[in-house]
């Protein structure tokens, strides 16, 4: 039952197509169970005066004087009768690409816009090559499960049961007749669809094995030729290759038996119909037509039969590709439950006792932190690798929530607020941002995206890109990412801080987001951007002192905990950790003793 | 592995060249290929010939009610049995061992290709676009090979015979039916054409769409952090809507093209009906001939829908052979003289016996390079090394560092003037010989799947246990891999994603020093790891450099300090050269890279 409720849920609003194609399915299969008996008719009715099988409403066209003009009614009768069931047959087809296509496309975008809204805590533990798999090859599996394996078998079976039907209109006794090897078929192939999956999975892993090995002789080709070792890895190839290649041969030759088994059963069964039926026509209980439309109609049951098998196979795949689908979906977006309060925000942000920790973790990253930081003030917050800086920001946007205390936002708490608005509010600068696979140009209007062509570069031109950008071949057309050039890591901040000058924020955080561009252009950059957000709330998480000393205040985190704050005059006053960094990372002497 | 690389399928029209080349890596093959065609050709005789054993049974068992002969019928029947049922065995066998055996040449070929290749063909070549010829690209081609000849094979002979017998039986009711002959031709050719276009749009779509998933998760944190997941989705929704539209297109155009082929079929299966039908009332032909006529005209089309269908894909693995040739008949920039491969030998078979051992000293004899495509890196560039030097290669990124390292290393060779290695230009010698006295310490160190044993030994494969034991002590690896529980067989996942970056660094030194190198490359990282791993680091970087000549692209401070002389290079000139101290002292570029860069190195990040 839940099965049957994974297996439908995809096809909400779209399974009335669905039933309505099977029902076509079913009278286009019945047409085609009656295509033999032209021939019949022809042999036993016109010929021999015998009773035709063919239906009624076919046979009423049939009346003429001679013989010529029946067959001639005849062989009209059947072309339209075909054309007739081909118009059937192309709605049916077309009917099910239809609903198999918009199940596609509605599962594809559900699963993207439910990815984007899952929290930040599960991309950051995600694969990305697993969940791809999932949303496309997963998405395949079912795709084409539903619209086309599912149906060809239904096809098949359809087909089959109504060549039993026109078989045993016939001929009981030589219907039995014709259906004694069926279930050997039937079974050999079930067996064979399940065992050949083993095989087949044996194949996959030989195969991943050499895709292994190519990959890492491609990307480690500077390692294997520096140190020689060609041969070693040409061996080592030579040798995955031959596994793959002797494991796709094991499979080979399975098939091959399989298929000539099942030949093998399938014209013995032939040859006990035709025998059987050979003696009963001399016999006389049966006609000579009806002979012959029994070997066509057993060509369509014994074909189909191997087929059959296969579903077991297609199905199992489907399962654990649906199976593979729901562990997306049951994760919970973190939108749900989302709160309506979007207040306007002037950037007022206080910190009280906040602390944070994973669930999974026995320490905490953050801890009793109080700080106050009021509209237009700048604060620094300076620590190590691993000091909680970036967690801090994360708990700002509402990427993790805190685990204790509040995040005040003009008084209200964050949580109150709703995670969009907030996010709109308190623009982020990562230091290793995105940039999407459009051109540069989109990527600094990305939230904007009817801004001017003058805004886009005199914002580019603040976070000193402008310049970088011209030098491309295609200046501002160039497009990013995957087929595009590739930005480095400074030229990539600086288009992010651009992005950022196009909107207005009341509070922005900087994570290191200069980090990658020299000291020089960064206080550049960080000048011009002082100057522009005068009335906003800045936030800069760092590990360079010359970058936080300019600050209003400055927060030193060590191990989740706050330090020391203060200005740069004070704290360079205490003479604590902060000044002792201050020295490191200004002095020379200080540094040149430490390394050496 | 998910494929990411956009295909650009062209209509391409066969060229014999690209498939002569690939057919003739099916020489070896000779006698599958043979077999394989013999059996599909029998295996038409034999449907060819199912509708007359039972013709004989109507014609000359039923119509003269002889019981008698009923005995030889079913004899007919089981020996026909046996028959296709081995028939069908064999040409399955056949077709699967060229197709396996071809895919097998095919890589082994690229792969032998690829060790012979110069670094500078990685360098312009994705490893994804690599990895493609080698997976699908060879797999396909096999496919359509093998099994091509099967359709073709059997398809041609099939309407040849089909043809052939009809004549025999009644060439006037023949010519009758095969009026629907170019018809059927005509559909199957040009709705073959357009499916595979449509097709062709569909795998672009979605190829977009997964780049699309890419996206949208690697980009996750930004999205979020910019509130751009509605903007995101309305793309999204454009891919999709298009892939849709797409597909239902192609699968109009393939709901019609069956129909329209069982429409013409079905004319010919009247015109046997009536013309056939007043043939047996004029008693000139009999009823077993009537239905033979009948199956033939239904078999008519299942030849041609297959020789359309081979036609088709050989034009749609076009791109593929034409891909996978390039590959394979890849020029190679750096190649020996064939009389230094006669000295010296080659990967597979070095003369060993033949090499000069290598002090190490290294000069550069007025050296211009140029890459290909590329402005010029250095011009007239001179250096000279002794052996046993430790050189601190210096400056920012396009200085030229790279570019020297990759010339030592023959990995490129200089446009003008020569390298010397001990006094001689080393294209007067092997790749190999050289390779074999180099060692290189890469920036992200690449380790292999396998154990960390493994790993170590890849710098010398002859290594006992004891010997890759002994350099991990050496480097200070040995510590933490006996802290793992299977120690030195503790499996590496691919890239070694189970080590943190300072043991994978680690285990790389191990590996250099065990290929004990005259030369060795230090490509520094630039990466931060914990002041602990740090400080070994530093400690192995100083005992693998001793006695060696040591080229290092260095970063950290402490590791230029630690070399004997500093190049300070730009735009492929050397600027200044001395010790730490003296360079310091002059207050110059040196100096001013100093204040701005390395102190920063106390930092995590690149700079």
């Amino acid at each position: 039952m839940k099965r049957l409720r994974q297996f439908t849920k995809w096809m909400k609003g779209y399974i009335h197509l669905y039933f309505i194609g099977f029902a076509l399915l079913l009278v286009v299969q019945y047409f085609r169970s009656l295509t033999p008996l032209f021939l019949q008719h022809i042999i036993d009715n016109i010929f021999g005066d015998k009773a035709s099988a063919l239906p009624g409403f076919i046979t009423r066209y049939f009346i003429a004087d001679t013989i010529p003009g029946l067959l001639l009614l005849v062989a009209v009768v059947s072309v339209a009768f075909t054309i007739f069931r081909l118009v059937f047959v192309f709605f049916n087809r077309v009917l099910f690409a239809y609903f198999m296509e918009n199940v596609a496309y509605r599962m594809r975008n559900t699963l993207y816009d439910h990815i984007q809204n899952l929290s930040f805590t599960y991309h950051s533990n995600a694969e990305t090559g697993d969940l791809i798999q999932r949303t496309t090859t997963d998405v395949d599996t079912y795709r084409r499960f539903i619209g086309e394996q599912l149906v060809e078998v239904s096809r098949l079976f359809f087909l089959s049961m109504f060549a039993i039907f026109q078989m045993a209109l016939m001929n009981p006794r030589m219907t039995l007749i014709s259906l004694i090897t069926a279930p050997i078929i039937l079974t050999t192939a079930t067996i064979y669809f399940t065992k050949v999956k083993t095989v087949f999975d044996r194949v996959e892993k030989a195969e991943g094995k050499m895709t292994t090995a190519v990959q890492e002789n491609v990307t480690g080709s500077r390692v294997v030729k520096a140190f020689q070792n060609e041969k070693f890895e040409i061996d080592k190839f030579d040798e995955r290759s031959t596994v793959f290649r002797d494991e796709s041969m094991h499979l080979s030759k399975l098939m091959a038996f399989f298929w000539s088994g099942t030949d093998f059963i399938i014209f013995f069964q032939y040859t006990l119909t035709a025998s059987f039926g050979i003696y009963y026509t001399i016999q006389g209980t049966m006609d000579p037509g009806q002979f012959i439309a029994f070997l066509s109609l057993l060509g369509m049951i014994v074909w189909p039969l191997r087929q059959l098998g296969r579903l077991v196979g297609d199905f199992g795949k489907t399962i654990v590709s649906l199976d593979r689908i729901d562990e997306i979906m049951d994760q919970e977006s973190e939108h749900e439950n989302e709160s309506d309060f979007k207040p306007d925000i002037t950037g007022h942000v206080t910190f009280r006792n906040v602390g944070f920790q994973f669930n999974d973790d026995n320490k905490p990253l953050l801890k009793n932190i109080n700080f106050e930081v009021k509209p237009g003030e700048t604060l620094a917050v300076i620590g190590k690798t691993g000091s909680g800086k970036s967690t801090l920001m994360n708990l700002m946007v509402r990427l993790l929530e805190t685990t204790e205390g509040q995040i005040l936002l003009d008084g209200n708490d964050i949580k109150s607020i709703n995670k969009h608005h907030l996010r709109k509010n308190v623009g982020v600068i990562l230091q290793e941002p995105f940039l999407y696979s459009k051109s540069v140009y989109e990527n600094i209007g990305i939230m904007k995206r009817d801004a001017d062509q003058e805004k886009i570069y005199s914002a580019a031109a603040i976070a000193r890109v402008h310049d970088d950008i011209l030098d491309f071949e295609e200046g501002y057309k160039t497009k990013v990412g995957e087929r595009g050039v590739t930005l480095s890591g400074g030229q990539k901040q600086r288009v992010a801080i651009a992005r950022m000058l196009l909107e207005n924020k009341p509070v922005l955080v900087f994570d290191d987001s200069l980090s990658a561009v020299d000291t020089e252009t960064d206080i550049q950059i960080r000048r011009a951007l002082m100057h522009y957000w005068q009335d906003t709330t800045v936030f800069i998480i760092t590990h360079r002192i010359t970058t936080a000393m300019e600050a209003d205040k400055i927060i030193i985190l060590e191990d989740g905990e706050i330090k020391a704050f203060g200005n740069h005059a004070s704290l360079l006053a205490e003479d604590g950790l902060y000044a002792s960094l201050y020295k490191q990372q200004t002095n020379l002497d200080t540094l040149e003793k430490e390394v050496v | 592995m998910y494929n990411l690389e956009e295909e650009t399928y062209e209509d391409y029209s066969l060229n014999t060249t690209t498939w002569k080349r690939i057919f003739s890596f099916m020489k070896p093959l000779k006698k599958y290929v043979i077999l394989t065609v013999i059996f599909a050709t029998l295996l038409a005789v034999a449907d060819v010939g199912y509708p007359l054993i039972n013709r004989y049974g109507i014609d000359h068992i039923i119509e003269t009610g002889d019981l008698s002969l009923l005995p030889i019928f079913i004899g007919i029947y089981i020996g026909y049995m046996f028959f296709v049922a081995l028939l069908v065995f064999a040409f399955i066998y056949f077709a699967e061992k060229i197709h396996n055996n071809l895919a097998y040449i095919i890589r082994q070929k690229a792969f032998k290709k690829l060790q012979e290749l110069p670094f500078s063909y990685y360098d312009r070549t994705p490893a994804g676009w690599i990895m493609a010829r080698m997976t699908s690209d060879s797999r396909q081609l096999s496919d359509i090979l093998s099994w091509g000849l099967v359709d073709v094979t059997w398809g041609g002979m099939m309407m040849i015979m089909l043809l052939t017998v009809m004549f025999i039986l009644n060439w006037q009711l023949t010519l009758i039916t095969i009026t629907v002959l170019p018809a059927l031709i005509a559909l199957s050719i040009y709705f073959r054409k357009r499916i595979l276009k449509a097709f062709r749009q569909i795998r672009k779509q979605n190829s977009k769409i997964t780049g699309a998933f890419n996206e949208g998760i690697t980009g996750a944190k930004t999205t979020k952090t910019l509130v751009l997941e509605d903007s995101n989705y309305q793309d999204f929704d454009r891919l999709t809507s298009n892939m849709r539209r797409h597909s239902i297109k192609a699968a109009v155009f393939a709901s019609l093209y069956f129909p329209s082929i069982l429409f013409v079929a079905s004319i010919a299966t009247a015109l046997v009906f009536y013309y056939g039908g007043i043939n047996v009332y004029n008693e000139v032909i009999t009823i077993g001939l009537l239905y033979v006529f009948a199956s033939y005209v239904g078999q008519f089309f299942d030849p041609i829908m297959q020789l359309a269908n081979s036609l088709a894909r050989f034009q749609q693995a076009q791109a593929s052979a034409e891909r996978v040739i390039s590959l394979i008949d890849a020029e190679l920039d750096i190649e020996d003289d064939p009389e230094i491969v006669e000295k010296y030998g080659t990967i597979e078979n070095p003369k060993r016996e033949n090499w000069e051992p290598l002090k190490g000293d290294v000069t550069f004899d007025n050296v211009t390079f140029k890459y290909k495509k590329g402005e010029q890196v250095l011009s007239n560039f001179n250096l000279e090394v002794k052996a046993g030097t430790a050189i601190a290669l210096v400056g920012h990124t396009g200085a030229g560092k790279s570019t020297i390292v990759n010339l030592i290393c023959r990995f490129y060779e200089p446009t003008e003037g020569r390298i010397l290695i001990d006094g001689v230009d080393y294209k007067q010698r092997s790749v190999h010989w050289l390779h074999d006295h180099l060692g290189y310490v890469l920036q992200s160190p690449h380790l292999f799947s396998g154990t960390i044993r493994e790993n170590i030994r890849y710098g010398k494969l002859s290594a006992s246990d004891a010997d890759v034991i002994a350099a991990a002590k050496l480097v200070g690896a040995h510590e933490f891999i006996t802290k793992f529980e299977d120690a030195y067989d503790t499996e590496v996942t691919e890239g070694g994603s189970r080590l943190s970056v300072g043991e994978k660094q680690l285990i790389s030194f191990a590996r250099a020093l065990l290929a004990n190198p005259r030369i060795l490359i230090l490509d520094e990282a630039t990466s931060s790891v914990d002041t602990n791993t740090e400080k070994k680091i530093q400690e192995a970087i100083k005992t693998i450099m001793k006695g060696r000549t040591t080229f290092i692209i260095a970063h950290r401070l402490s590791t230029i300090i630690s070399a004997d002389d500093i190049l300070v290079l730009e735009h492929g000139k050397v600027l200044e050269s001395g010790t730490h101290d003296a360079l310091l002292k002059n207050k110059k570029h040196y100096y001013k890279l100093y204040t701005n860069q390395f102190k920063a190195s106390l930092e995590p990040g690149r700079h």
